[in-house]
């Protein structure tokens, strides 16, 4: 009687489940333990262009054979790899998100459910939105340099002779417009990392000849606060660097390290070799006013900037740490930080050693 | 009086850097876009040429490139006022033959004057 019962629920569940999945608006596949396929719903027979009729049964290996199916064999591999959310483009105008669940009984996985949810459209929205903000940054640029140009050209008294609070006001103007400036051009990475390519030259470089050319085009600045900036390292042999990029990082980072502390302050850099891990280690410390606690998970995104320091400084855009993240996880590294208010901020960059270019392509690269 | 041919297709960067030039004592020819930029350089012999790059019609790197080709103009000394400021582009302004290259946002009028008068040295 029991047994009965426990059967009857069990396929009017699987019922439900069926009428379920064919109403859900993402693909659906499923297979069972010997990855072969056992479902398809309507919308992936859509998708995929495939009818349940000619699928069903067939093993993974098999479905290649179908024009649209084959970038997802591809992806999935024979033995359908578990993975989150996973872009796949199927063909020109249609991009999936694939996610690959295994649902295990007693240890042992019965099935593996496959969702595919079209993405399509937020990727060409994406792609609108990058594309509007690069144009509109390059339009700014002709603009704010006449700014400059006219501004600079007042100031350094080719349209008469200034009085000193004409010069006061003009000069803050002439700061403000470079703000723009260096605001415009933040956006143009942006728009470049959010693109994806930002990665353009990799070539061998010595991180600490990086560390030293940002030093030293800090110098002034460093001078004006009379910080003492010691710079501690071991030998590093050469590592694949796209050099710009990597000066960006470190102009960043030493920037609010020097911004943020107080005249007479210290700063210590510090590069490490890990010889085990086969990456370097970057070290910068301050012990300047540090970022609110509560602010911490924020830092590294997008117009971040901390509550105490818009206070003491109005420069910085706010787009500095999330462009160096960005720069560095396209390097294959790590950056984090630990920071005390009034007490200081350390920020620590790894980065893994590459000697060739053919060690980017099976890590994350852009 | 030395001749500074101002290739730049925006009017007011255009006339801010004139005016300057002026002032400082040069005289100045203007042109709107790469096509006029080459013809100038033939009809107006300057002693340096002022060049943008993102201009409609043929660009500043075509302007440049037409000049070294021609050894009647190969010699005339050119610097790169630009708002690219890709490494990219300023390592190929360079290599094509270009004796400096500056980006718009980062110098003043003043020091772009600064930068034409260690060129003609």
């Amino acid at each position: 009687m029991m047994f009965f019962r426990k059967k009857k629920t069990k396929l009017a569940n699987s019922n439900s489940n069926i009428a379920i999945t064919n109403y859900l608006t993402d693909g659906l596949l499923v297979f069972n333990s010997e990855n072969k396929l056992t479902l398809l719903n309507p919308r992936a027979e859509m998708l995929f262009e495939v009818l349940e009729g000619r699928v069903l049964g067939k093993s993974i290996l098999e479905l290649a054979r179908f024009e649209r199916l084959s970038p997802l064999v591809s992806l999935l591999g024979g033995e359908i790899k578990p993975m989150e959310k996973t872009e796949l483009q199927i063909k020109e105008n249609l991009i999936l998100e694939i996610t690959s669940t295994p649902i295990a009984r007693d240890g042992e996985r019965i099935n593996t459910l496959i969702v595919t949810h079209d993405i399509t459209r937020e990727k060409l929205s994406d792609k609108m939105k990058t594309e509007f903000v690069t144009l509109a940054a390059h339009q700014l640029r002709t603009p704010t340099s006449g700014i400059k140009w006219s501004l600079g050209g007042v100031l350094d008294g080719s349209y008469g002779e200034l009085n000193e609070s004409q010069k006061e006001i003009l000069t803050k103007a002439y700061k403000t417009n470079d703000k723009v400036i260096e605001l415009v051009r933040d956006l143009l990475d942006v728009a470049q990392i959010e693109e994806g390519k930002y990665l353009r030259n990799l070539v061998l470089t010595s991180i600490e000849d990086v560390i030293k050319t940002v030093l030293e085009s800090r110098k002034q600045e460093i001078m004006n606060k009379k910080l003492n900036v010691e710079f501690q390292r071991e030998d590093v042999q050469k590592i694949m660097l796209d050099i710009e990029k990597m000066e960006i990082v470190f102009k960043n980072i030493l920037d609010n390290a020097i911004r943020y502390t107080s005249i007479g302050g210290k700063i210590i850099i510090t590069l490490n070799r890990k010889e085990k891990e086969r990456e370097v280690e970057i070290h910068i410390k301050d012990n300047g006013i540090g970022i609110p606690e509560y602010e911490q998970d924020r830092v590294f995104t997008k117009f971040f900037r901390g509550s105490n320091v818009m206070r003491i400084d109005t420069e910085g855009t706010g787009l500095g740490l999330y462009i160096s993240r960005n720069i560095i996880e396209a390097h294959g590294g790590r950056v984090w930080f630990e920071s005390k208010e009034k007490q200081g901020t350390t920020v620590h960059v790894t980065i893994p050693i590459k000697e060739r270019f053919g060690e980017f392509l099976t890590g994350k690269f852009y | 009086m030395k001749k500074i041919l101002v290739v730049e297709d925006d009017k007011f960067l255009r006339e801010l850097i004139s005016q300057k030039l002026a002032k400082e004592g040069y005289d100045v020819a203007e042109a709107v876009d790469g096509e006029k930029g080459i013809e100038s350089v033939r009809s107006e012999n300057p002693d340096l040429v002022l060049l943008d790059l993102i201009l409609p019609g043929i660009d500043g790197f075509e302007v440049l490139a037409k000049m070294k080709a021609d050894p009647k103009l190969a010699e005339v000394p050119v610097i790169i006022l630009s708002n690219l400021g890709q490494k990219d582009d300023i390592e190929k302004g360079l290599e094509m033959g270009a004796n400096d290259y500056l980006i718009k946002a980062h110098f003043t009028p003043g020091e772009i004057i600064e930068k034409i008068e260690a060129v003609l040295k």
